[in-house]
């Protein structure tokens, strides 16, 4: 299943919330960690139990998995902590371009840039490429996995850095410097259109918010390039031939929908889409069924069986329509590029047991074709 | 008026109990709005309906859908405020500030907020006809920085036309006889403990105690007592499944929440999802609510 991406060194798992991404993400990098590679996976905000069971520190610190029944010595972890990331990223680029640390502080005490760096526009995307980033370059590892935060849509995550990259771009602050005129801001005769445009913002939100937003915009003067530089950079990696998205999704028609949606665009924007994941798509206890049961379920009346068997009849039933629906699926995407069905395993899957089941999952899969 | 707001982790059934919800309050007599957060709609597709935008669309008796973005809200908001199209329409189109109103933090979400909270008893902005509103609002660490927004606002912006509108959101959002939230999870480790850390952080937040939602369960039945031979491994299954759903329904207890159980509810049939979401209304355990 995955010699495509057996050269992979970036793969990043991308999804809506809830589909499980992180125990997916942890599953690939133990997969190809047990092939003997360096794997190091980063994970967003993962289940206490699965952080407790892979061992990974709070700190964000890289730390080596060992766990019960995991074979590998080369599978490695870390929690991305995105308020953190962020802020260091931006000390960092504050005191880089020659800014004193008074410049930095003033940044992070900014009322407005705390709110910009909690889970609101897309810092958290920024800030889990950026870390992806120092990974790759660290050189320390032969691949990097990344899980990616939840979204509400999966396009979400790889318009994210863009957004944010264009509030920082140094357009708006000229534009907020310019009004700043010596005889008082908004007095400006040069730019008419600029200052009817300020006013209005102004009008709709009031004097102190834009004055909390001139300080922000004037704060990035002379280091906000070093964040355009890095979202440019990040994009290169995105669209380098060894760095494979793989799309995880739920059982779901609207979500299945959307995963044709997102595989256009993905590809539209450069990247490549390797695999397209369906996560829980089956039951396991179906494999295991006779064929006898299957049709006696299905064939009596409903009034004629009990309670637990017209359960059982219909998880069969919507079963039936799954198995329909992903094969016509697989037939939609494959132009686009290869599926797969992972099982709904029936147990609780946060915590590293469940991550080697759904391994094991994987590398059958592999084995089959 | 009354706003329902829905939320819970990613995946656990969120807009199918809103749509629920929705449709029982139609079903009650109530003019209701179903409202979606976002560019996307979900509804559209999965209930067929026709094109669901900004302006509700009629569906059912009673019961309407739109779809509510940021930058739309905004858009609403800022038009009403300014009051001169010439001057809205200079400020919308300009590339910067475009770009300032996608990211700028916390406006979309406070403008949202806004159109949520904008019938009485704040009344700002266009009329909104209806009794209900049920809102499909974003799943858990998103639903925060969406409540978070006002306050966060009201904080940091003490005076002005911004500052005003964040209070007098706050003070519907806290107002019991108006808000109601719900938080969805169902019997997995990871909905029940990020649902439980919702539950509290949400009651922190605005004091109302939201309605905890277990979605997806199984009847309590003794499944191994029914198994031909065949049947064995799905029976075991069951049991398994059960005694987990006993379990996390324990935690929500012991925290001080009883849950409202709703069934596992199959999906047999192709098309539209409105049979599932009417055998999902239907369920007797929706009477503890006082609807």
């Amino acid at each position: 299943m995955f010699d495509q991406l057996a050269k992979a060194k970036v793969l990043i798992c991308v999804g809506s919330g809830g589909v499980g991404k992180t125990t997916v993400a942890a599953a690939l990098a133990a997969l190809f960690a047990s092939q003997g590679r360096r794997v190091l996976v980063l994970t967003i905000d993962p289940a206490q139990r699965l952080k407790t069971t892979l061992g990974l520190p709070d700190s964000g610190e890289e730390v080596r998995i060992q766990g019960p029944g995991l074979k590998t010595e080369t599978l490695y972890g870390a929690v991305i902590n995105a308020k953190a990331t962020f802020d260091d990223f931006v000390s960092r680029a504050v005191t880089g371009a020659g800014l004193g640390k008074d410049v930095a502080e003033r940044i992070l005490r900014n009322k407005l840039y705390l709110q910009l760096s909690t889970t609101l526009s897309g810092s958290q995307e920024f800030t889990s490429l950026e870390r992806l980033y120092s990974a790759v370059n660290s050189g320390l590892y032969d691949l990097v996995v990344l899980d990616t935060p939840p979204t509400q849509h999966a396009i979400d995550f790889l318009q994210a850095p863009q957004k944010l990259a264009a509030l920082f771009n140094d357009k708006i602050s000229q534009w907020f410097r310019q009004t700043e005129s010596k005889t008082g801001w908004l007095r400006s005769v040069v730019h008419a259109g600029t200052v009817q445009v300020l006013g209005a913002l102004e009008r709709l939100t009031g004097s102190e918010f834009m004055r909390e937003l001139r300080d922000f915009f004037q704060s990035l003067e002379g280091w906000q390039g070093r964040l355009e530089d890095r979202v440019t950079a990040v994009h290169r990696l995105l669209v380098d031939p060894d760095t494979h998205f793989v799309l995880v999704t739920s059982f779901d028609a609207a979500k299945l929908q959307e995963a044709d949606f997102f595989a256009r665009e993905i590809r539209k924007g450069g990247y490549q889409l390797s695999r397209v994941l369906i996560n829980r798509a089956f039951p396991l206890w179906r494999e295991r069924l006779t064929r006898e049961e299957d049709r006696r379920l299905v064939e009596t009346p409903i009034s004629a069986l009990s309670p637990q068997l017209q359960l059982a009849r219909q998880m069969l039933l919507q079963d039936d329509l799954r198995s329909q629906q992903y094969q016509e699926f697989v037939q939609m995407m494959a132009r686009q590029c290869p599926v797969e069905r992972l099982p709904e395993l029936g147990e609780d899957v946060s915590d590293i047991e469940g991550v080697l089941h759904l391994q094991s999952y994987l590398m059958r899969q592999g084995d089959s074709k | 008026m009354k706003i329902q707001f829905v939320t819970g982790k990613g995946g656990v059934g969120k807009s199918a109990v809103a749509a629920a919800l929705a449709l029982r309050s139609a079903q009650s007599g109530k003019r209701t709005l179903l409202v979606e957060l976002g560019g996307q709609s979900f509804f559209q597709h999965s209930l067929q309906t026709e094109s669901i935008t900004y302006t509700p669309t009629l569906v059912r008796p009673n019961l309407s859908i739109a779809l509510w973005s940021g930058p739309e809200c905004l858009k609403e908001y800022a038009l009403h405020l300014l009051k001169i199209p010439q001057l809205y329409q200079l400020f919308f189109e300009n590339a910067v500030s475009r770009s300032l109103i996608n990211v700028a933090p916390a406006l979309p979400e406070l403008a949202i907020l806004g159109k949520i909270t904008s019938g009485p008893p704040r009344n700002v902005g266009p009329a909104l006809p209806f009794d209900c509103l049920v809102v499909d609002a974003f799943a858990s660490g998103h639903f925060l920085a969406l409540l978070q927004a006002p306050v966060g606002m009201a904080e940091a912006i003490k005076m002005g036309p911004m500052a005003e509108q964040s209070r007098g959101i706050q003070a519907v959002m806290r107002d019991p006889k108006i808000s109601e939230y719900f938080v969805v999870s169902f019997p997995e480790e990871l909905p029940v403990v990020e649902g439980l850390d919702l539950w509290q952080k949400i009651q922190a937040q605005v004091g109302i105690k939201p309605v905890a939602v277990y979605n997806r369960c199984l009847p309590d039945l003794d499944y191994l007592s029914e198994s031909s031979p065949g049947l064995r491994p799905w029976a075991e299954q069951m049991k398994q499944s059960l005694t987990q759903q006993k379990r996390f329904a324990k935690e929500w207890v012991q925290a001080g929440v009883n849950p409202l159980i709703l069934p596992w509810v199959a999906q047999t049939t192709r098309g539209s999802a409105w049979p599932f979401v009417e055998a999902l209304a239907q369920d007797p355990a929706w009477s503890a609510l006082h609807v």
